[in-house]
C-alpha cells in the first residue's frame, strides 16, 4: 500500500492504495465521481478523461499513485451551482443524447476554450477527436463548443415553416 | 396540415435530462452500488467450438468466491429476445454451458467481494475439454452436409426440433409470377452483396446489479431496452413468479439494438445472487461486451427485372443470414429483410428465400435498422445501376417506383401490414436535388485527377413500431400511467426506455401539448416493471409513435377527468364539453376555462380541491396497441471526395431529409440524422469484426484498437450538414408524429457508395469498403501511379 | 473432427477495467536510482513512462512484470534542447511537448507531423517519445521521422552510456537492443539544415495506428534531389530505412517521372504482412504514395523556407 494525497475538485483527499490501482477506479469507487466513465480501458474511447493540473489525461491509464500532489478535476467539480458556458451550450445545441460520453466532451471543450479562446472548427475537431460518441455524430457537439467559445456563430434553423 | 399553433411541439426545447447529464450526475447501471454487494466475473470458453468434460472450481471456492457452473442453472434452452410470439421463437441458449459454440461463451461465473478477487477466482477455474473442433466461420461451409453440427436439437416454441445442415430458421415467400415478370423485362440485373459483422460500440458496456430482497424477491437494475421482457425471461428461467421480480429502468448509455434481448450477464448475475444470497453486480469490460453482441452478417443475392420505361417487372431476393452461435430471434429478421425489400419499390412479382445459418461467432442481434441499412444499401445500389443502364435519371426512377401514399406497407414483415397515409418522399427528393446541386454532379468518366468528387442519392425508410390491425407474429403494445399530483403537477410512468434519442422528452412534450402543462411540471417518474403496464421494448423506432400516442391518450383521459372535476367546482358550467385547457401566459399557470367567457380556474386549484375535499386522485392508466406502423421516409444526398492514390474517402457535404410527420423536437431530429450518418460512414468504410480462422477469436484481441468507429475528425463540420424536415402529418401518430431513430441511418450507406461510384466509376458489393479495396479496383483500371 | 492443435485463448484472464495482477512497485527520484533498480531486477522489471502502452499490455496480459519502475517523477529527462547541429530530446519528453516545440517544428518537421498524427491530445499528454521507441512497434510513428534525421539513442546503465544509431536499435516487433539493465535516456537528432523533412501516414480513422507510414528527408538543388533519406513504418517487422531507393533518388529531378520509377524499388526493401488493419499488397503500394507525398511536402517546405 502506498499513501497518496491529492486534491479532487478542490477538496484534499488521502488514501492508502495498491500501486496497481487505477485513477478511474479511485475516483469512481472511493469518491463516487461516476462521471469518469469506463468505455474501453485502453485509451481508445476517451470517456474517462479528467484534467490533472489542468491538462487532460485518461484516468484508465493513470495509476492513482501518479497523481500524488496533483489537482484533479472531474465534471462534478466544474460548476457548483451556475453552469459553465460550455455546459449551457451543450444543452442549448442538443449536443447531449445518451449522456455517457458527455462529461469527457465537456472537459475537453473547457480545456479547449481555455487554451484557445477563439478556436476554428479544425481546432474543435482536433481537441475532441479523442472522445468517442456513438449517438450524436458530433455535429451538435461542434456547434455547442463553437457557441461557448469566442468563435460562437449563428445556428441554422431546421424547423419547418 | 399546418403545424402552426403548437405550443411545445415542433420547437426546440432543452431536454429534461440534459442538465444532470452535463453535470455528470446521471447514474448508469455500473455506477450503482449496494451495501454488501459482490462483484461477478464470467468464465469464458477459450475455444470457439468445443465440448467441456469437467469444470474444476475447487481453487476458486477455496479463495472464498461464490461459483456457479452449468450444474447450478436450470438446463432449459431459451432465446434472450422476447419480441416475437412464442410459437416462432427458437431456443438454443443456456445461461452457462458445457458446449460452448463461440469463443468467449460463458461456461461458469464467480462472485467475490472485489473485482480483483473475482478476477483471481475466475482465473483459478480449470476447464477440461472433451473435444475441440475447428471453428466454422462461414455460413456456406456450415451448410455443407459434411460440416459438424453446431446444435443438434433446439426448441421451437415448446417443441424440440432437429437442426439440419446448421440451418437455424428459414422463411420463403412468393407473390405473382416471377418467371413471367422476368420474361417481360427489357433489362435484368443480378448482384451479390456481403456486409461486415458490425459491433454496436454503444459507449456504455452492459452491466447488471441484482439485489435479493426480503421475501424471496429480486430487484434487477440493468442496461436494457425492455424492462418487462427482462422480467419475463428471468421469471421463466428461474421459475420465480413475475410478482417477485422487479426490473428497474436505469438510464442507458446508448444501445442501438444491443439490449432488445436480455444480455447474457443478467441471468448469470441472478444465478450468482440466488446462490450467494447477496447483491451481485457484473459489468462487462469492453472486450466482454464485444463477445456479448454484434450484428448479423448478410449475404444477399438479388435479381431485378425492369422495362425500358424504368418500371420493375420482377425481383428475386436470396438472403443468407450468418446468425453466429445462437439465435437472438433471427427468424423475424428473415421477415423484416423481406419487408424492407418489398416496401422499397413496386416489384410486381417477387420471390424470396431467407435462410438463417449457425456459425461459431458471437451471436448476431439487431443493430439500428434490423437489416434495413443492409437491404437499402443493396437495393439503392442496384436501382442506381438500373437507372444508368436505362438512361433514366436516378431520382426519376425512384419517384416512379417507390412504395408511397396509399400503398400497402409491411416493413416489419409479412404479418405486419398497413396502408401508407403520409409521404414526404417527393418533397425531400426534389428539395434535396436543388440543395446538393444534383444536375451539376457530372459523370464518373469525366472526372480526372487524383482527388475526385462525386454525389450520390439514396432513399429509404423505417417503420414506426411493429403494430398493425391484425395480431401477427410480433408483439407490439405499450402502456403508461399519468396522474395529476395534489399541486397540479404531473407524474408520468412508462416502461419505455430512452436510449439517448430523447424519446421520453417527446412524450413529455406531447402531454404538455395536450394539457397545456409546461414540461418542467411533468415528472418522468422512476419506472420499474412493478409500477408500469407492459411495454414490449424501445426498438423499431416506436418510442415516439407508439409510446407518444399512448401518452397522448392518457393525457386525453386525464383531461376529461380534470374537466369533470372543474365542472363540479365551477358549478355554473353545464358539462365538460364546454371546457378548454391551456397555459395562461399572464397567470403563468395552466387553466381550465370556458371559451368566450372570463370563467376560469387554475389546474393547481382543481388538483388542490380534489385533494382537500377527498375526491380522490385524477389518474389515467392506458394500454395501447398501434394499428399501423407507418414508414418514416428518409432521403440522403451525399458528396464525397476520393483520394484515388491512397483509396481514402472523406465526406464533403450531406443533405439529409427526414419525413417524421410532426417533428416533436427538431434538435433531436437533427441529432438522429447526424448520428445515423456517422454510423453509416463507419458501416461503409471501417466497421467489421474479423475472426481469426484458426481460433475463432475476434482479431485485435477484442480490444477496440481494431474496431474503428468515426471520430470527430472523420465527420462533417456543421455548415456542411444540411437537414431537411418534410412538411407532413401522420394521422395515426400523436399530433401527426412518426419515428426516426433507424430511418435516420438506413439509406445513408447506399447514398455514400453511390457518391463513390459517381466519383470514380467503381461499385463495391462488399462492406466495409477499405482503402485496399478502392486502390485494388483503381489499379486494375490503371488509374494509380503504380 | 477433433483438432487438438487449436491454441486456447484465455480471454477470462483479460480485464481492461483493472490491472488484473499485483507487482512490486518503485518510484525512483533520480536516474541513478532507476539504473540501480534496473541492474537489480533486469528483465523482471518494466519501465512505466507514459503508461499508454505498458498498462494496456498488462491489462491484456501480454506482459506480466514482477516489478514496475515508474520513471515519471525523475527530473531532468524531459527536455528538447539545441546543441549545435543536433537537437537532444530527453526520453521522458511527452509527445505533446514534442508537438508544441518550436525547435522540432523548425528542425525536425517530420517528427512534428508524426506526433500530431498520433492518438488524441489526452494520449499525447501522457505518452513519451522514449516509450514510443522502446515499445518497438513496427507502427511506431516517431520512428520513421527520427530515422530520416539520423537519430541516435543514448542507452544508460550503471556501467555508463552507449550510443547507438536508431536504425540499429530496433530488432523486431516489440524487440530492441536495450539490455535488461539499460534505460533509453536521450535521443540525439540531426537538424535539417540543408534540407527539410515530412511524414505521412494512412490509417482507418483519424485516431489510429498507421496502416503504413513514411518519412522523407530531402535536399534539393535547382530542382534536383541532392540527397534523400526515406524511412517506412508498418511494412516490415521494424521501422526501416529504404537505402536502396534513397540512392536511386539522388540526382533525379524532384518532379520527374523517374522519381516514380525509382520508388518501385521500395518493394524490394520492405516485407509487409496482411493483418486485421490491411493487406500486404495495399501496404506495398501505399508506401510509395506516402513517400511521394512526403517528398512533395518536404520540398514545399524547402521552397517556403521551413528548414534550418
Amino acid at each position: 500500500m502506498v499513501r497518496v494525497s491529492f486534491r479532487v475538485n478542490g477538496e484534499p483527499v488521502e488514501f492508502d492504495v495498491k500501486p496497481s490501482e487505477l485513477l478511474i477506479n479511485t475516483l469512481r469507487e472511493k469518491l463516487g465521481l461516476t462521471s469518469v466513465r469506463y468505455g474501453c480501458g485502453i485509451g481508445e474511447c476517451g470517456n474517462c478523461t479528467v484534467l490533472v493540473n489542468g491538462e487532460p489525461v485518461l484516468a484508465c491509464l493513470t495509476l492513482t499513485v501518479d497523481v500524488d500532489g496533483c489537482e484533479v478535476l472531474t465534471v462534478e467539480g466544474l460548476s457548483k451551482s451556475e453552469l459553465t458556458r460550455v455546459q449551457k451550450a451543450f444543452i442549448e445545441e442538443g449536443a447531449v443524447q445518451c449522456g455517457y460520453c458527455t462529461p469527457a466532451f465537456i472537459l475537453m471543450a473547457e480545456y479547449l476554450v481555455r487554451s484557445k479562446p477563439e478556436p476554428s472548427i479544425d481546432d474543435v475537431r482536433e481537441y475532441l477527436k479523442g472522445v468517442l460518441c456513438r449517438c450524436t455524430g458530433y455535429v451538435n457537439i461542434f456547434k455547442a463548443v463553437l457557441k461557448a467559445s469566442g468563435s460562437g456563430r449563428g445556428r441554422e434553423r431546421v424547423d419547418k415553416g | 396540415m399546418s403545424q402552426l399553433g403548437f405550443r411545445f411541439l415542433a420547437r426546440r426545447t432543452p431536454r429534461k435530462d440534459a442538465e444532470p447529464k452535463v453535470r455528470g450526475l446521471v447514474k448508469y447501471t455500473n455506477d450503482l452500488e449496494y451495501p454488501g454487494m459482490l462483484i461477478g466475473r464470467v468464465v469464458r470458453s477459450p475455444y470457439a467450438f468445443a465440448d467441456i468434460k469437467k469444470i474444476d472450481v475447487s481453487e476458486a471456492v477455496r479463495m472464498g468466491a461464490v461459483v456457479i457452473t452449468p450444474d447450478d442453472i436450470p438446463q432449459k434452452p431459451f432465446n434472450p429476445r422476447l419480441v416475437s410470439v412464442d410459437e416462432v421463437t427458437f431456443k438454443d441458449t443456456y445461461v452457462l454451458t458445457y458446449k460452448p459454440r463461440y469463443l468467449g461463451e460463458p461456461v461458469a461465473a464467480v462472485a467475490a467481494s472485489s473485482e480483483e478477487l473475482a478476477q483471481r477466482a475466475a482465473e483459478a477455474i480449470r476447464l477440461e475439454f472433451e473435444r475441440v473442433y475447428k471453428p466454422i466461420l462461414d455460413p456456406f461451409e456450415a451448410m455443407s452436409p459434411s460440416a459438424p453440427r453446431i446444435h443438434e436439437k433446439i426448441m421451437k416454441g415448446d417443441k424440440w426440433i432437429d437442426v439440419e445442415n446448421n440451418i437455424a430458421a428459414r422463411l420463403d415467400y412468393e407473390e405473382g409470377d416471377v418467371e413471367r415478370g422476368f420474361s417481360e423485362a427489357d433489362y435484368v440485373l443480378e448482384r451479390g452483396f456481403k456486409t461486415g459483422k458490425r459491433y454496436h460500440m454503444q459507449l456504455e458496456p452492459k452491466a447488471v446489479l441484482c439485489v435479493p430482497e426480503p421475501g424471496g424477491k429480486l430487484t434487477i437494475y440493468t442496461t436494457t431496452q425492455s424492462i418487462h421482457n427482462t422480467r419475463i425471461l428471468i421469471s421463466q428461467l428461474f421459475n420465480i413468479p413475475e410478482s417477485r421480480v422487479n426490473v428497474v429502468k436505469v438510464p442507458i448509455g446508448g444501445s442501438f439494438g444491443s439490449s432488445i434481448q436480455t444480455n447474457y450477464l443478467v441471468p448469470i448475475a441472478v444465478a450468482l445472487c440466488l446462490k450467494a444470497g447477496k447483491p451481485v453486480k457484473i459489468a462487462y469490460t469492453r472486450e466482454e461486451d464485444m463477445l456479448d453482441h454484434s450484428n448479423f452478417v448478410f449475404h444477399f443475392k438479388i435479381k431485378i427485372g425492369a422495362r425500358r420505361d424504368g418500371s420493375f417487372t420482377a425481383a428475386e431476393f436470396t438472403n443468407i443470414l450468418d446468425v453466429g452461435a445462437h439465435q437472438v430471434q433471427p427468424y423475424p429478421l428473415l421477415g423484416t429483410s423481406l419487408g424492407w425489400f418489398v416496401s422499397m419499390y413496386k416489384w410486381r412479382n417477387l420471390r424470396y428465400r431467407g435462410i438463417a445459418v449457425y456459425t461459431n461467432k458471437v451471436p448476431g442481434c439487431a443493430l439500428r435498422g434490423y437489416g434495413a441499412p443492409e437491404v437499402q444499401w443493396a437495393v439503392e445500389t442496384m436501382v442506381d445501376e438500373i437507372a444508368e443502364a436505362l438512361g433514366i435519371d436516378p431520382i426519376e426512377i425512384r419517384l416512379k417506383n417507390y412504395v408511397g401514399r396509399g400503398d400497402i406497407f409491411w416493413g416489419q414483415g409479412p404479418t405486419v401490414r398497413s396502408v401508407i397515409k403520409s409521404d414526404g418522399v417527393p418533397e425531400l427528393l426534389l428539395k434535396g436535388r436543388e440543395l446538393i446541386n444534383w444536375d451539376k454532379r457530372g459523370r464518373p468518366e469525366e472526372k480526372k485527377g487524383r482527388y475526385r468528387r462525386g454525389i450520390g442519392v439514396a432513399r429509404g425508410f423505417h417503420t414506426s413500431g411493429a403494430g398493425g390491425p391484425i395480431s401477427g407474429e410480433v408483439i407490439d403494445y405499450t402502456g403508461c400511467i399519468l396522474k395529476l399530483n395534489e399541486d397540479g403537477s404531473l407524474d408520468y410512468l412508462t416502461a419505455l426506455q430512452d436510449h439517448g434519442g430523447g424519446t421520453l422528452d417527446a412524450h413529455v412534450k406531447i402531454i404538455a401539448e395536450e394539457l397545456g402543462v409546461p414540461p418542467d411540471l411533468i415528472n418522468l417518474a422512476s419506472a420499474s416493471t412493478e409500477n408500469t403496464p407492459y411495454d414490449v421494448c424501445t426498438h423499431a423506432s416506436r418510442g415516439t409513435f407508439v409510446g407518444g400516442e399512448c401518452a397522448r391518450r392518457a393525457a386525453q383521459i386525464l383531461k376529461q377527468k380534470i374537466f369533470e372535476t372543474a365542472v363540479r367546482i365551477l358549478g355554473r358550467v353545464v358539462n365538460p364539453e364546454a371546457l378548454r385547457i391551456g397555459y395562461d401566459e399572464k397567470l403563468g399557470e395552466t387553466v381550465v376555462y370556458v371559451e368566450g367567457s372570463d370563467l376560469k380556474i387554475t389546474l393547481r386549484e382543481i388538483a388542490r380541491t380534489a385533494w382537500q375535499r377527498n375526491w380522490g386522485t385524477l389518474v389515467a392508466a392506458v394500454t395501447y396497441r398501434a394499428t399501423s406502423a407507418p414508414p418514416s421516409f428518409t432521403v440522403y444526398y451525399v458528396e464525397v471526395e476520393v483520394d484515388t492514390w491512397t483509396g481514402k474517402i472523406k465526406p464533403v457535404r450531406v443533405v439529409a431529409g427526414a419525413d417524421v410527420g410532426t417533428p416533436v423536437n427538431p434538435d433531436m431530429v437533427e441529432g438522429q440524422l447526424h448520428g445515423g450518418f456517422a454510423m453509416a460512414w463507419g458501416m461503409a468504410f471501417s466497421e467489421d469484426t474479423k475472426y481469426d480462422p484458426s481460433t475463432g477469436e475476434i482479431m485485435g484481441r477484442m480490444l477496440i484498437t481494431d474496431y474503428k468507429i468515426p471520430t470527430a475528425q472523420d465527420v462533417l463540420p456543421p455548415e456542411e450538414f444540411k437537414v431537411l424536415i418534410a412538411n407532413t402529418y401522420e394521422p395515426s401518430g400523436p399530433f401527426g408524429a412518426k419515428g426516426l431513430g433507424e430511418a435516420a441511418m438506413n439509406p445513408a450507406v447506399g447514398a455514400i457508395l453511390n457518391a463513390v461510384y459517381n466519383a470514380i466509376g467503381v461499385r463495391f458489393y462488399e462492406l466495409p469498403v477499405t482503402p485496399d479495396k478502392v486502390v485494388k479496383a483503381l489499379r486494375e483500371r490503371g488509374e494509380t501511379p503504380w | 473432427m477433433v483438432v487438438s492443435e487449436i491454441p486456447p485463448i484465455n480471454i477470462t484472464a483479460r480485464n481492461t477495467r483493472i490491472i488484473p495482477f499485483e507487482y512490486e512497485y518503485y518510484e525512483p527520484r533520480s536516474l541513478k536510482e532507476v539504473l540501480e533498480l534496473l541492474d537489480r531486477y533486469g528483465d523482471q522489471a518494466r519501465i512505466l513512462a507514459g503508461g499508454t502502452d505498458l498498462l494496456v499490455k498488462m491489462k491484456a496480459r501480454l506482459v506480466e512484470p514482477r516489478v514496475v519502475i515508474n520513471v515519471k517523477k525523475i527530473d531532468g529527462l524531459r527536455y528538447i534542447v539545441e546543441d549545435g547541429e543536433q537537437v537532444r530530446i530527453g526520453a521522458l519528453t511527452r509527445l505533446r511537448d514534442v508537438e508544441n516545440s518550436e525547435l522540432v517544428k523548425k528542425y525536425i518537421p517530420a517528427l512534428h507531423d508524426a506526433v500530431k498524427s498520433m492518438g488524441s491530445i489526452q494520449i499525447r499528454n501522457m505518452a513519451t517519445i522514449g516509450g514510443n521507441l522502446c515499445n518497438a512497434s513496427p507502427a511506431a510513428d516517431t520512428a520513421p521521422p527520427l530515422l530520416v534525421h539520423n537519430a541516435k539513442v543514448v542507452l544508460s546503465s550503471v556501467g555508463g552510456d552507449r550510443v547507438l544509431p536508431l536504425a540499429e536499435f530496433f530488432k523486431g516487433p516489440g524487440l530492441t537492443m536495450l539490455k535488461p539493465n539499460e534505460l533509453l535516456r536521450e535521443i540525439i537528432v540531426e537538424k535539417s539544415i540543408a534540407g527539410s523533412s515530412a511524414f505521412k501516414k494512412v490509417s482507418r480513422v483519424a485516431v489510429d495506428l498507421a496502416i503504413a507510414s513514411a518519412a522523407v528527408y530531402v535536399e534539393v538543388e535547382d530542382g534536383f534531389i541532392r540527397n534523400a533519406r526515406i524511412a517506412l513504418g508498418s511494412v516490415a517487422p521494424k521501422p526501416l530505412r529504404a537505402v536502396k531507393t534513397e540512392s536511386l533518388l539522388r540526382g533525379l529531378r524532384i518532379d520527374s517521372r523517374e522519381v516514380l520509377n525509382a520508388l518501385k524499388t521500395i518493394d524490394e526493401e520492405i516485407s509487409p504482412i496482411t493483418d486485421v488493419r490491411s493487406t500486404a499488397e495495399y501496404r506495398r503500394y501505399a508506401s510509395k504514395v506516402l513517400v511521394l507525398d512526403a517528398l512533395e511536402v518536404a520540398y514545399a517546405r524547402l521552397k517556403g523556407g521551413v528548414h534550418g
